[in-house]
């Protein structure tokens, strides 16, 4: 186990290194926004980049990365956020990312299950025909559609909450306010776990259901209720916990169009602005994170199939 | 199998870092570490134009021998644009008015009701309201808030334009050129180019801190600062009131390589050494990474006398050596010698530990700076204060705090409340990163004080949040949270007629823009599209474009667009005359489309003919498509087979998808009943850098828009349309269009004129050009001395030039129509040049924020 879990980690850092190095060669590649401005003297900022190490060969410029990366420095904004540090300015917006996400989590993964095993237990009727078909619905629609509907409908017609999230100035980010001024964001974020995860146990659960081992144990003499809880569910969750895992991990991604349609602070859009405005510093900070969120998180997951189910065995050939 | 993959990608990897970290460890640069020692003075900027009154003209004349035989060509036709009779202008341009609107009796900064002023924004993420470094208009936004300018530019009494305010000067500028003769480059008898500015002594920081002379100095210290490398520095050594040793200051110990602006024989025959020229060997050859024999890589600028010879590979493969270029292409007749404006330069090294003291930049007393200038300001009376409606402060000590030790370009100044000092009406009270910002009054601001703002100012507090979505924004909006927000043409069904709608005339005029360049064209296999090669295909489509629908059904209050240049322009500030309503510049459309007018014409003046332009007429368009097709076939450049031109667009929203549908249409109605039916296509190609792509040649029609300098409409033409190489980056972004290959005629006061259109736009540029006549008997003056009319019928004959070339079609002139909350007035429903609407300061509340609250989200708009 220790031996797997060993090598498992020295691949993710040669994975690490092997996606960072392809980014910051491709978005280095990239052309910078051509600068044309009338009446600007347009060699200032020829000179700013120049000295900024822009026209230096991109692997001195990687290696020069590096250096700062080894130091625990991630640069400075150069086309967003000037001048200021960029793991300041993401370490300010991370936390409404999490919050929102954070909510999103706890409210929709029992609410999925819940969906998904009262579809499974009550298979081929209608009650299960009309969850599957919102599931179906959800998963089809973008986000962004339920997203604008959950404002008109919940913030502007009904009144319920407000359009957008509310400031710091307002409220603090723990307060009740915050939360019910999050609640249409963590709502349109929500649908689609509540979908995905309703499906998803839907179809392991019913899988098992039909297992000849719950047969068996229905004849030993348990009631129905003691073989689902006790064997369908347990053996269900073997393929359902480790995506729960995988939707908690991803609560530090950030939705670009959510956070957006609800003025979120967040980082959600960070990555696509830093493409577009080839803010380095910033798109190789959000490549350095995401990238180590995803490897992290799929050793954590592929561990936690050992956890739990014992019968699967790590690292075994 | 995989486990020797493994390895083998390892121990690349492992290479490539080692090799990156030892190519970083031997070149690391010396830190640029310069220092920042306090001083001098102050200004301003922004560009500018010119203009002048007079009494106008145009007129066509009747062609006597042809002044242009022989000098046109299928590619580049000749124009003979007729006659003009001009004049020249006053020296001081005219009188400007000082009598600034009253506002509303007791609806000032007076009252004691609060009032919030709730606004938005789409984006913070490029915020920076660091005076020495702003860049957007948001920035600019906040900054208006936070400052003033030396002079303001405010509603005059009778609500119909500007008037001129003292603001942080306490007088109006003095011309005392006179008093430094000899000095910083001022000859005797010169004007207009030192100007005195008794500053205002009630100007304080917003915690009380006085702001004098010393304040001044330091700041544009600071801005010039050659190691801080400030994104304004510019506005202090170039445009139209460049500061004396500004730039030698801020690039002292530096090289530059200046385009040569000219062609070589005109530099010669102006002195210049041609062993003085370099040539960019990276933008012209594409030769970056190229290598001698000795393994040496080539610079990005060549000297023309270097005879080494660079290659691909350092073994001859496709090489050329500074000379043999020079040789070949740029040299006087050589095959581009009208390209050596943009590629060839002039290398100039700025002296090292230049002192602040050959900048003209004075402390002149307590509160009294003197400005000095490159070049006198035409027109002062207006020019003057133009130029210094902004000042660049910043206060010393929490400038000075903020400064990175490690990296002089990086200062932290206005970017978060705490770093964030005001001497404007306003100051900042809040901020969060991404989400709002706030700001309240200012009690230390000298215009609460002096009695000059009474009846302005009624706003105590303006609340910025962010919201991204203009769906969001307009939610917003209806609740009564924001006080105006900007529409899209989805929402112009249901708001076109409310009586809150405002339009905000831009300056931009939304373009197609083609690559003419028949070598890129041709390089598109399978494509066909030399064919856009040709002016008569781009003419024919461009004729089958309704602009009228067009802007319609795809932009929110876009109108119509025929000229270069739309409404926004004014070609005379005194009188705050558009250019566009001038009868030369109607002209030019009128007859761009074929209308006639007068006597013999189908229209009775040139009015009426211009208010029945459409710039949509198919009969015209499969007339000139077939000639095209004849044209080309001819030439023998196109085979007769289909045609298909790729339209790159930023993105694939809905709009650019409807828009590229309808062009499509367009092109293909165009091609209906001639041999180029059924064979004509656009392709829609997504490139978020279709600028540079057309920049390169590598895009064939992209949407182009050039806006901003609303009062320099005449320096537009070769700055935008015809650059032939502005510092060293050439604006022009119709790939191929050679402008000093379109030969114009124009007869001025009874003598022929034949130049390039390049050579005119120069002229009208204030480059340093003369024209003179075919006789030889009358050379112009230089085009600023002529009056704003003469100047305006001139530069309309080239407009019209340059729009026959269809090397761009405009499509449409863009503004922005927004609905305004009954919270509250704008001193002005209608938009006016300078002034906007009236702005906050006249902008007055009928509900305080506590009547708001009851009202808000239950009215309808």
């Amino acid at each position: 186990m220790t031996k797997y879990v060993l090598k498992r980690i020295v691949l993710m850092i040669f994975t690490f290194l092997i996606i960072t190095t392809i980014c910051f060669i491709l978005i280095k590649l990239l052309p910078l926004p051509a600068i044309k401005q009338m009446g600007r003297d347009v060699s200032l900022i020829e000179k700013r980049r120049e000295e900024m190490g822009y026209n230096k060969p991109i692997m001195v410029q990687y290696g020069l990365y590096w250096q700062h990366l080894l130091k625990g420095n991630l640069g400075l904004g150069e086309q967003m956020y000037v001048s200021l540090e960029v793991s300041d300015v993401i370490l300010q917006k991370l936390p409404y990312t999490i919050v929102v996400n954070l909510y999103s989590f706890i409210i929709s993964v029992p609410l999925g299950l819940l969906l998904g095993i009262y579809a499974a237990l009550k298979k081929n009727t209608w009650k299960d025909h009309l969850i599957s078909t919102l599931v179906i619905i959800f998963i089809s629609v973008p986000s962004y559609v339920y997203a604008f509907l959950v404002q008109y409908l919940l913030c502007f017609k009904a009144g319920w909450f407000p359009l957008t999230i509310a400031s710091q100035q307002e409220a603090t980010l723990f307060s009740w306010k915050m939360f019910h001024s999050m609640l249409p964001a963590v709502i349109s974020l929500g649908f689609g776990t509540v979908a995905g995860l309703t499906r998803f146990t839907r179809a392991e659960l019913s899988e098992v259901l039909t297992g000849d081992y719950l047969l068996l144990a229905r004849t030993k003499g348990l009631t129905k209720n003691q073989a689902i809880v006790r064997h369908a569910l347990r053996n269900a969750m073997v393929p359902i916990l480790p995506m729960i895992l995988g939707e908690f991990v991803g609560i530090i991604g950030g939705s670009l169009i959510i956070e957006s349609i609800f003025s979120i602070p967040g980082i959600g859009n960070l990555f696509v602005q830093s493409i577009n405005l080839r803010d380095y510093n910033f798109f190789m900070a959000d490549t350095v994170i995401y990238t180590l969120i995803g490897l992290v998180a799929g050793l954590v997951i592929d561990l936690s199939y050992g956890f739990i189910d014992p019968r699967i065995k790590m690292g075994a050939r | 199998m995989s486990k020797n993959l493994a390895k083998f990608l390892a121990f690349m990897l492992v290479v490539v870092m080692v090799f990156s970290l030892v190519a970083c460890n031997t070149t690391t640069p010396p830190v640029d570490t310069k220092d920042t020692t306090p001083t001098p003075d102050t200004k301003d900027t922004t560009p500018t134009p010119d203009t002048q009154e007079t009494e106008p003209d145009t007129q066509e004349t009747e062609p006597e021998a042809d002044p242009l035989e022989g000098k046109g060509s299928l590619e580049y036709p000749a124009f003979n644009v007729g006659s003009l009779e001009v004049a020249l202008g006053s020296a001081d341009g005219g009188e400007v008015g000082y009598d600034v609107y009253a506002g509303v009796e007791g609806k000032d900064y007076t009252d004691e009701e609060v009032y919030t002023f709730h606004d938005y924004t789409a984006g913070m993420s490029n915020l920076n309201w660091n005076p020495l470094s702003w860049e957007t208009n948001d920035d600019s936004a906040i900054l208006d808030y936070l400052s003033r300018g030396f002079y303001g530019f405010e509603l005059n009494s009778d609500k119909t334009g500007w008037s001129i305010t003292c603001e942080m000067a306490e007088e109006l500028p003095v011309d005392v050129t006179a008093d430094y003769v000899g000095q910083y480059g001022i000859k005797e008898g010169e004007t207009a180019k030192a100007w005195k500015i008794k500053l205002n002594e009630l100007a304080t920081w917003n915690d009380g801190t006085p702001i004098n002379a010393d304040t001044y100095i330091y700041s544009y210290q600071q801005l010039l600062d050659p190691a801080q490398l400030n994104r304004r520095a510019d506005s202090l050594y170039a445009g139209n009131f460049a500061i004396v040793g500004a730039v030698n200051y801020f690039n002292q110990g530096r090289e530059a390589y200046n385009a040569l602006g000219q062609l070589v024989a005109d530099y010669e025959a102006a002195g210049g050494n041609v062993d003085d020229l370099y040539i960019d060997a990276v933008g012209f050859w594409n030769a970056a990474g190229y290598i001698d024999a000795e393994g040496n890589e080539v610079s990005q600028y060549v000297s023309v006398t270097d005879e080494t010879e660079y290659s691909k590979d350092g073994a001859g493969d496709d090489a050329f050596s500074g000379k043999s270029l020079y040789d070949e292409y740029f040299a006087p007749g050589a095959q581009y010698e009208s390209y050596a404006p943009d590629y060839c330069f002039t290398k100039q090294t700025y002296e090292a530990n230049y002192s602040w003291d050959n900048v003209g930049i004075l402390k002149t007393g307590e509160y009294e700076i003197v400005l000095i200038t490159t070049a006198p300001t035409e027109m002062p009376n207006y020019y003057v204060p133009y130029n210094l409606s902004s000042t660049y402060l910043v206060k010393e000590d929490l400038y000075e705090s903020l400064k990175n030790p490690d990296d002089p370009k990086v200062n932290t100044y206005g970017t978060s409340l705490e770093t964030t000092a005001s001497y404007g009406p306003y100051m900042m009270t809040y901020f969060e990163l991404d989400k709002k910002y706030v700001l309240s009054r200012n009690e230390n601001w000298y215009g609460y004080k002096d009695g000059k703002h009474l009846g302005q100012y009624q706003t105590d507090i303006i609340d910025v949040q962010l919201i991204a979505q203009q769906a969001t924004a307009l939610l917003a909006f209806l609740n009564g949270e924001i006080d105006n927000v900007s529409l899209v043409a989805a929402d112009m069904t249901k708001y076109g007629a409310s009586d809150y709608i405002r339009y905000t005339p831009q300056s931009y005029t939304t373009k197609l823009t083609f690559n003419s360049d028949e070598t890129s064209l041709a390089s598109r296999e399978g494509k066909n599209a030399i064919v856009l090669s040709n002016l008569n295909f781009r003419k024919a489509f461009s004729l089958a474009i309704d602009r009228t629908t067009f802007a319609q059904s795809y932009t929110a209050a876009g109108s119509a667009g025929y000229g270069m240049l739309n409404y926004m322009y004014v070609y005379d500030p005194f009188t705050g005359a558009s250019y566009r309503n001038s009868d030369g510049a109607k002209a030019a459309i009128v007859d761009l489309y074929g209308l006639t007018y007068g006597e013999d014409g189908d229209f009775e003046d040139v009015d009426e003919a211009y208010d029945a332009v459409t710039g949509y007429d198919l009969e015209a368009a499969h007339e000139a498509m077939q000639l095209a097709y004849d044209e080309l076939t001819a030439e023998g450049v196109y085979d007769g087979g289909n045609v298909t031109l790729v339209l790159s667009v930023y993105s694939s929203d809905d709009t650019y998808i409807q828009m590229f549908n309808y062009l499509n249409s367009a092109l293909q109605a165009a091609a209906e009943g001639t041999d180029f039916e059924g064979k004509v296509a656009l392709e829609m190609k997504v490139d978020a850098d279709y600028y540079d792509s057309m920049y390169s040649g590598n895009a064939d029609i992209i949407f182009s828009t050039w806006g901003g300098a609303a009062y320099s409409p005449f320096t537009l033409l070769y700055e935008c349309y015809c650059d032939a190489g502005i510092n060293d980056d050439p604006n022009q972004m119709e790939y191929g269009f050679d402008s000093s290959k379109v030969m114009i005629a124009l007869k001025i006061n009874g003598h022929q004129f034949v130049e390039s259109l390049q050579r005119w736009a120069l002229w009208m540029d204030a480059q340093d050009i003369t024209i003179t006549s075919t006789d030889g008997e009358l050379t112009l003056d230089a085009f600023g001395n002529y009056d704003a009319d003469s100047r305006c019928a001139i530069f309309a004959k080239m407009e019209y030039v340059y729009l026959a070339n269809y090397v761009n079609t405009p499509l449409y002139y863009r503004n922005v129509g927004s609905l305004v909350s009954q919270k509250g007035d704008y001193a002005l429903q209608e938009y006016v040049d300078l002034i906007g609407f009236g702005g906050i300061q006249f902008y007055t509340y009928n509900y305080s924020d506590a009547e708001w609250a009851e009202v808000a989200g239950t009215l309808q708009y």
